[in-house]
């Protein structure tokens, strides 16, 4: 039997290809209801596709090669480079755990123009995570002190910092693929595309570098092809009104952990690693997040039974402080990260006052007595001086410091023999509901308990080409960069505050 | 004749000598955004890239700023040269431009009218052919003088939902075409109306509300004020309704009913000139936000009235904290120079 030309070119359109060559089994299965057809906008096949990428690669790449001769790192703000030593690391491993999250909803679903959608997006989630790596390579060739950028995929699996991105980022392929996608494509990439690929190089450019702006905007272009994945495949599940509650609460549970994460790190890394902050983040968040996601895309959506999550009143709140707070938690655990931390002074002081009106009392003492610390000849580390290390929460792993230290909303209860702490009400929403998904966690103080500081260091290779200076620093320009030997004399021993 | 190039659409539209552009692409089949078509509202703000435009809109739907920076009005533009306008802002999708205009007209008859103040006239319409009118609270009708060829804007009251009715809340000026008609005008009587057209409505949002009321702009906050009480949103509204003395303040009973359905709703008459008898908030309603509201960063707010009482809250809401993009505005502002009805922007 022979086609024509146009019926081969209707039927490849026509995305209802059955199965013959690949198992049509679910590979994971789903609690969702989903129709043979999708509701995708796109409908391009990769084929078509993966022309424009490549042409997007060439062109990143081309930039970096002039990056190289432009010295493009040599008029970057040493701030902007430091505190990129934990947030490129957490894009590099969100791109990967994305990778195979579309691996997963390939194989869990049958519906072909879906499947054709997420294909395209793993392509395009590789090309971020080589495109991001190439950036890496070239910050560890030209930036100024390297060290960081070559352990950072190790660091954030081992570190209390890096594990706030990792225990964000395994949500993208643990579980219901349905549910993934919510995470990934409609919390993620729709809600916090801007903030995360656009806001990120605006800040990185305003701060003198441009590779990083190169790389992510070409890595920005590929998010409309992402969020039409997001709305295409919940446009789909929303046509079966069994799936509406489940829709409803994998978009509470994940807008609630997303915002944890996400605003923390994010927020840190556009004011506390950059000297020139284009706009604060909290008034980025209500733009992208309160107005373009809650008031304009959910609104097209509520007519189909999606609800606004109920804690985004709460998440509105708490976005004013959390990053400061984990900002200043970063700060004072310095010696556990892989950067050296940019000390802040009184003109930071008054941009932060200037726009979080009463940001001075609640953090400005904290970061004047960081800064009396930072030299090792002052003998003491902030650690010393608190009267004990804040537990990690169970499920988003920040400091249970949360959203302010002075009004932390701490939650501790026993779970199978087990003490856990919890930041707040949201995280003990999610925990009670998902309790196999975080209850097996092992937190990081608890794997070092007893154990003295100088040794966890050691032990986790945060220590210079030399073998004595710490990779983490207080800060940046330092007279004299801190060694293990002036970690070891002061006797400091990791207490998990949840045993002690 | 003048070309008229719309980007981001690639079209272009022959103006004839003194047509405006509104009315031009109308005509030749495409949609842009509209509402009171005689410069009122702004609905129909264009941004002009390129040519020469001559605009007779009013100064308070566009500023002097906005006009600096390129905009103009379609409805009340014309060009004088070929021109080049930029119609993203009104995130018109391609197949929405190439549409065409998509406002229905209906007829209708006057089910009643009422006296709610001695300026303010509440007029009921039954919708006939159509029967039925699908809108979104905030939104207006373009209603056709009878025995003229004039029309005149006015939100709709009611709640969308009571969708074979629409409810009208008219300020009635000396010398006003509709004031006149409606000083006649008796149940059973014919009324063509266009729509529903505007922009306005309630958005979603985690923001807490405030709705201020002057005059008959009470008519879409009454609307999106019911809307949201069917819906059992659980956001908090504090509704506050200025007028210059109590006898102008009206369907403070349904005001108080709306907002006792909710736990979370507040009404908050204010009148400028108080008697004895008042014991509610006094002064202008700028007063009252300042007196009882503080920080009102967390809000939205929603304002219709008077272009004065207008433009002092947008500026009054925005200093006490309200993101300038999360101020919704709709002036009531009065149609024509010299025979003046009323009508929404």
């Amino acid at each position: 039997m022979s086609f024509t030309l146009e019926q081969i070119h209707d039927k490849t359109k026509s995305y209802d290809w059955p199965f013959t060559v690949g198992d049509s089994r679910p590979k994971h299965p789903t609690k969702y209801i989903i129709p043979p057809k999708g509701k995708d906008p796109f409908r391009m096949l990769v084929r078509d596709y993966m022309k424009m990428e490549a042409e997007k690669d060439d062109r990143t790449h081309g930039f970096l090669d002039a990056a190289i001769r432009m010295r493009t790192t040599e008029k970057a703000d040493p701030r902007l480079m430091e505190v990129m030593k934990l947030t490129l690391p957490d894009f590099t491993n969100a791109e990967f755990q994305a990778v195979s999250a579309a691996g997963g909803i390939i194989a869990s679903v049958q519906n072909q123009e879906i499947r054709q959608g997420y294909q395209a997006q793993m392509m395009d989630e590789i090309r971020h995570t080589q495109l991001e790596t190439a950036l890496r390579h070239y910050y560890v060739k030209h930036w100024e002190d390297p060290a960081g950028y070559d352990i950072g995929q190790k660091a954030l699996y081992e570190l209390p910092a890096g594990l706030v991105g990792v225990s964000a980022f395994l949500h993208f392929n643990t579980g219901d693929p349905i549910d993934c996608v919510m995470h990934l494509n409609v919390v993620l990439e729709t809600a916090y595309t801007n903030i995360l690929v656009v806001a990120v190089p605006q800040v990185a450019v305003a701060n003198g570098e441009s590779a990083l702006a190169s790389t992510f905007l070409s890595i920005q272009s590929d998010e409309a092809r992402h969020m039409a994945n997001g709305y295409g495949t919940l446009m789909a599940v929303l046509q079966d009104e069994n799936n509406i509650p489940d829709c409803n609460r994998a978009l509470e549970r994940y807008f609630w952990i997303n915002h944890r994460q996400l605003d923390a790190l994010v927020g840190h890394q556009a004011e506390y690693g950059a000297t020139i902050r284009p706009w604060c983040y909290r008034d980025q968040w209500e733009e992208w997040v309160g107005d373009d996601f809650v008031s304009s895309y959910m609104e097209r959506l509520t007519d189909f039974g999606l609800q606004v999550p109920e804690r985004v009143p709460k998440v509105a709140e708490d976005v004013t402080w959390l990053h400061h707070t984990t900002a200043m938690a970063l700060a004072a655990i310095w010696p556990l990260n892989f950067w050296r931390t940019p000390i802040q002074g009184p003109k930071d002081f008054q941009w932060f006052e200037a726009n979080y009106p009463g940001w001075y009392d609640i953090y400005g003492k904290f970061w004047e007595a960081h800064a009396q610390m930072a030299e090792p000849g002052s003998g003491q580390i902030m650690m010393q001086q608190l009267p004990s290390l804040p537990p990690l929460c169970q499920v988003c792993q920040l400091p249970c410091i949360m959203p302010r230290p002075d009004k932390p909303e701490t939650r501790i209860f026993d779970y199978h023999g087990a003490r856990i702490a919890v930041c707040s009400e949201g995280c003990e929403w999610v925990f009670r509901n998902w309790p196999a998904a975080y209850g097996g966690r092992k937190q990081f103080w608890s794997l070092y308990h007893g154990w003295d500081l100088a040794d966890v260091i050691t032990k986790l290779g945060l220590l210079r080409e030399d073998g004595r200076t710490l990779v983490a620093q207080p800060g940046i320009g330092l007279k004299r960069m801190w060694t293990i030997d002036d970690i070891r004399r002061l006797n400091y021993e990791v207490k998990d505050p949840l045993q002690s | 004749m003048s070309q008229v190039r719309v980007t981001p659409f690639g079209r272009t539209i022959e103006c004839a000598e003194g047509e405006p552009i509104l009315s031009a692409a109308l005509s030749q089949g495409y949609f842009l955004r509209y509402g009171c078509k005689h410069g009122g509202c702004g609905t129909c703000k264009v941004l002009v890239t390129d040519g020469d435009l001559e605009d007779s809109g009013s100064s308070f739907a566009l500023t002097r700023a906005d006009r600096s920076a390129g905009w103009a009005l379609a409805c009340s533009s014309r060009p004088l040269s070929d021109c080049v306008i930029d119609i993203s802002p009104m995130g018109l999708t391609e197949d929405e431009f190439l549409a065409g205009d998509q406002v229905e007209t209906f007829e209708t008859v006057i089910e009643s009218i009422a006296d709610l103040t001695p300026t303010i006239r509440g007029v009921t319409l039954r919708l006939v052919n159509p029967p039925q009118m699908r809108f979104t609270a905030g939104q207006f009708v373009n209603v056709e003088v009878p025995g003229t060829d004039n029309v005149r804007a006015f939100s709709m009251a009611n709640a969308p939902s009571a969708n074979s009715e629409i409810e009208l809340i008219v300020r009635l000026f000396p010398g006003g075409q509709f004031s006149e008609y409606l000083k006649h005008a008796s149940k059973g009587q014919l009324v063509r109306v266009s729509g529903p057209v505007g922009s306005l409505k309630m958005r979603l949002s985690y923001r807490k509300i405030l709705m201020v009321a002057g005059g008959s702009g009470m008519a879409p906050l009454l609307s999106m004020l019911a809307a949201l009480t069917q819906k059992k949103d659980r956001r908090p509204v504090t509704v506050i309704f200025g007028a210059r003395t109590c006898e102008e303040l009206y369907y403070i009973d349904r005001l108080k009913g709306l907002c006792d359905l909710s736990a979370q709703a507040e009404f908050v008459p204010v009148v400028e000139e108080a008697g004895h008898a008042w014991n509610g908030e006094t002064g202008r309603v700028t007063d009252a936000i300042a007196r009882r509201m503080g920080n009102l960063r967390g809000y939205d707010a929603y304002v219709c009235g008077p272009p004065p009482m207008v433009e002092a809250v947008r500026e009054l809401v925005v200093r006490l904290g309200v993101r300038e993009a999360n101020v919704y505005f709709d002036a009531f502002v009065p149609t024509g120079a010299v025979e003046p009805s009323l009508t929404t922007g």
